[in-house]
């Protein structure tokens, strides 16, 4: 097979980070090339130079053939490479075509001869089998089918290099079953694939060729077919982990958290949660499983105090806690999903940050006790090894895991009764997850009730003694872990109706 | 990093540069206006005397922004503060049959609660209905503007003072003390200290701690259990009541009666004042004395070249655009 791109020695710097370091990368036509490291590995940085978001600090892009310079993504496109972001770019109130055409010119410009875009629309899916609505509004799609428009919108433009950055972040796993086989039926007709990713599953059931970046710095290509999970794991994090947590088993004790048939509106007024209801006992990990958006934040921040539930009852112990907001919930701990934009205030300190529930505990006469605040601070960050030049440092100076260590450090430290970890590790590096999974499972050794909610099934799978699927705001079924399969889940967070458990 | 410190410091120069192209537009050598303001300001025992006087209702009102400024409120309303202030101790002064030895401290208190009062219409709205806090307190200084000015030529106005829209003079016993026989008085001392319990509050308490939260993200202030309405509504107050002492150390120590246009813009004056210092308490008595000096030296050119004092607006308006766009430069940098 030819060689359709070259990236040569790419280095790309901001201030003193280098975020690539001497990259090389090698392209060949009609391949589905994977691009694997941990966040923070350099993959989207390495994109966005080659898409011309970014200009290269060093090193040469060539594409079939040509030394290139893109000074734009709009020069990128036109020599035929499409990138398709994590978080989509349509306007929502547009159509589909409508949003397909956005800074096109068809043969009629300025007009839009629309005939012309349903002709193009059909060879191109017929070509590569994607089918889709071209009236239907952005708004009424699925997650999957914005995707879809996503890639559409790149193959319209007639590109012939694709990059897709963590495109299965948001699917279900129907829905990622869906987009792989496109992907595959895309290179037969002569597309190439670059498939951003940290996940080792994906990479190896849909890639041709893997390269693994690790900390900025090509380790090395490898044939998908000559290499195996543990090989890949070891590229991408430098040393064997142990990816199997042994979870001891746990006796349950009392009800703690109990929830009744709970209704929740969100911010637009809409239902969002409708009738939910389950206990959590003591040493119990209760797993939510569910695509986001199915009703889970509001769920959560119900129950956390943090939006006010219009019918059903939340009971801690035994006690009605419905009416009281978070300051009167002082044994429910919450980590949140959204960690920099709710769980922290990034340009505070870190003790700030440490003590943003409690400071009122370092009263002392008028004042706040800040040397002894310094020093517990100082003992907090020793136990959950937040990596920080000082207590003093902005919070947003720290990376990613260390930003959920210091939210973890904040929430455990208060001796929760009850613990809501959303998403807990998504986003964080092999080690990061290992970390947070290790502690929720200490915590409910140590007798906490613990709310699981997450997108990543193999974290439910991981840690739960019971899983619920969430969809469109209400529960469909709450199985034992240990009668739970990953295909009845995944049918369940797709919108299958409930099965008895 | 350092950007975020230098930023004050090129916005003070450009603006001295822009204002400096102006003045020699208008035929007057930048340099030598420039050493008039100084001399003038800094020359006698008078012009440190007026330069004090100047700063001082400039601390207050600079504070008045700077508090609700760190919970992320902007009150534009400090203007309006002081003119409610300068009438509720005009109120006491005038028709107040108290001991003399009680009268200032009444004055204090009353422009202090009226000051706060104008502050927590605003504040209530913002908390509860979520009312842009820009729009209501720059539409209530208008209010309390002309509340003042219809004072004055109605209820308020004095028995001896010829027709004039003004109220009577103060007593002796609702005046504050002056020193070196210059116009430096008691209220130099009240400001002064007032930065420092600020500096204080905001620094060391638990109020100070969750304004901090609330400013610096509101979301997540709420996601830890602290009221971001409490936090909105004592912050305004707070701001207001130190306005309003601007308003009666205005009176009881410069004009000595109330009378239409007693503050020369201090309350809008406190918004570029506050930005300088990004919210420092202590920094803010530093900005403060700097627009002090453009207004003794503002007046200055005006006796000299008969530039009119409009120099010194122009200057506060170009060192707050440069201060928000230098702002926004790092922001998109970083």
């Amino acid at each position: 097979m030819e060689t359709l791109l070259e990236l040569r020695n790419i280095v790309k710097r901001f201030g003193d980070v280098i975020a690539n370091d001497h990259v090389n990368l090698e392209v060949r036509k009609g391949e589905i090339h994977g691009l694997l490291g941990e966040n923070g590995a350099g993959k989207t940085t390495l994109m966005n130079v080659l898409y011309g978001i970014y200009q290269p600090d060093e090193g040469e892009i060539i594409f079939e053939g040509k030394k290139v310079r893109f000074k734009s993504p709009k020069d990128a496109i036109s020599a035929g490479i499409g990138m398709v972001h994590q978080h989509f770019m349509l306007v929502p109130r547009m159509n589909v075509l409508q949003n397909l055409v956005l800074g096109y010119r068809t043969p009629s410009d300025p007009l839009v001869d629309v005939r012309w875009v349903e002709e193009k629309v059909r060879k191109l899916s017929r070509r590569y089998g994607i089918d889709i609505a071209l009236y239907e509004v952005v708004m009424n799609l699925s997650v999957g089918e914005e995707q879809r428009v996503e890639i559409l919108k790149a193959l319209f433009r007639d590109v012939k290099l694709l990059i897709l950055d963590e495109p299965t972040a948001v699917l279900t796993p129907k829905e990622v079953e869906t987009l792989f086989s496109a992907l595959k039926a895309m290179t037969k007709s002569g597309l190439t694939i670059i498939f951003i990713t940290h996940k080792l599953k994906e990479a190896l059931s849909v890639t041709d060729r893997i390269t693994v970046l690790r900390k900025g710095k090509n380790v090395g290509t490898v044939e998908t077919k000559k290499t195996n999970e543990r090989e890949l794991a070891r590229m991408m994090i430098g040393r064997e982990v142990v990816m199997d947590i042994q979870k001891p088993k746990i006796e349950f004790g009392s009800e703690i958290l109990k929830v009744q048939d709970l209704w929740v509106k969100d911010d637009r007024g809409q239902d969002a949660v409708k009738g939910v209801s389950f206990s959590i006992r003591s040493g119990e990990i209760f797993g939510v499983a569910g695509v986001s958006g199915n009703g889970q934040k509001e769920l959560e921040e119900a129950i956390a105090g943090l939006r006010k539930p219009f019918r059903g009852k939340i009971a801690l112990d035994g006690k009605d806690i419905t009416n009281l907001g978070v300051a009167g919930r002082k044994d429910i701990a919450y980590i949140p999903e959204d960690r920099i934009g709710v769980g922290l205030a990034p340009s505070l300190s870190v003790m700030e940050n440490l003590f943003m529930k409690d400071f009122k505990n370092f009263k002392k006469g008028l004042t706040l006790d800040f040397k002894s605040m310094e020093e517990e601070a100082r003992k907090l960050i020793e136990e959950f090894s937040v990596k920080t030049p000082s207590v003093h440092a902005p919070a947003s100076t720290l990376s990613g895991g260390n930003i959920q260590r210091l939210i973890l450090a904040r929430e455990f430290s208060r001796n929760p009764k009850v613990i809501i970890a959303s998403q807990p590790t998504r986003g964080l590096d092999v080690a990061g997850i290992d970390y947070v999974r290790r502690r929720l499972i200490e915590s409910a050794e140590k007798g906490c009730a613990v709310l699981l909610i997450s997108e990543d099934l193999d974290e439910i799978f991981q840690l739960s003694d019971r899983i619920a699927v969430m969809y469109e705001g209400e529960i469909r079924g709450i199985i034992p872990r240990e009668k739970a399969d990953y295909e009845t889940v995944g049918y369940l967070m797709a919108g299958g109706m409930e099965v008895a458990a | 990093m350092n950007l975020r410190y230098l930023t004050p410091v090129i916005s003070i120069a450009a603006s001295l540069v822009f204002v400096g192209i102006m003045l020699a537009v208008m035929g007057i050598n930048p340099v030598e206006a420039y050493t008039v303001m100084f001399t003038r300001s800094f020359g006698s025992k008078f012009g440190i005397a007026e330069l004090f006087v100047k700063t001082t209702p400039l601390i207050l009102t600079g504070l008045a922004v700077a508090i609700p400024l760190r919970a992320g409120l902007w009150n534009i309303g400090a203007e309006g503060q002081l003119y409610m202030g300068a009438f509720a101790a005009s109120v006491v002064a005038l028709k107040m049959p108290l001991p003399d030895l009680l009268i200032l401290p009444t004055m204090f208190l009353a422009s202090a609660l009226m000051g706060m009062a104008w502050a927590a219409i605003p504040g209530f709205l913002k908390a509860k209905f979520d009312l842009n806090e820009i729009i209501s307190t720059l539409l209530l200084n208008y209010v309390a503007i002309h509340w003042v000015e219809y004072m004055v030529y109605g209820p308020l106005r004095g028995k001896e003072v010829y027709n004039f829209p003004f109220s009577d003079l103060f007593s002796d016993a609702a005046t504050l003390p002056r020193f070196f026989g210059t116009r430096f008085h008691f209220g130099v001392f009240i400001a002064i200290l007032i930065a420092f319990i600020v500096y204080y509050i905001l620094t060391k308490t638990d109020f100070g701690f969750s304004v901090r939260v609330v400013g610096a993200n509101p979301r997540a202030a709420e996601y830890a259990g602290i009221s971001r309405e409490r936090v909105i509504i004592y912050t305004m107050l707070f701001g207001g009541a130190l306005a309003g002492i601007a308003g009666m150390i205005e009176v009881s120590g410069i004009q000595l009666r109330l009378r239409p246009a007693i503050s020369t813009g201090y309350g809008y004056a406190g918004i570029p004042v506050a930005l300088l210092a990004s919210g420092n308490p202590i920094l803010v008595m530093l900005s403060a004395a700097l627009f002090g000096f453009l207004y003794v030296g503002g007046s200055a050119l005006q006796t000299t070249y008969s530039v009119p004092v409009a120099v010194v607006y122009v200057f506060q308006a170009l060192i707050v655009l440069f201060i928000i766009g230098g702002n926004s430069l790092i922001q998109r940098r970083g």
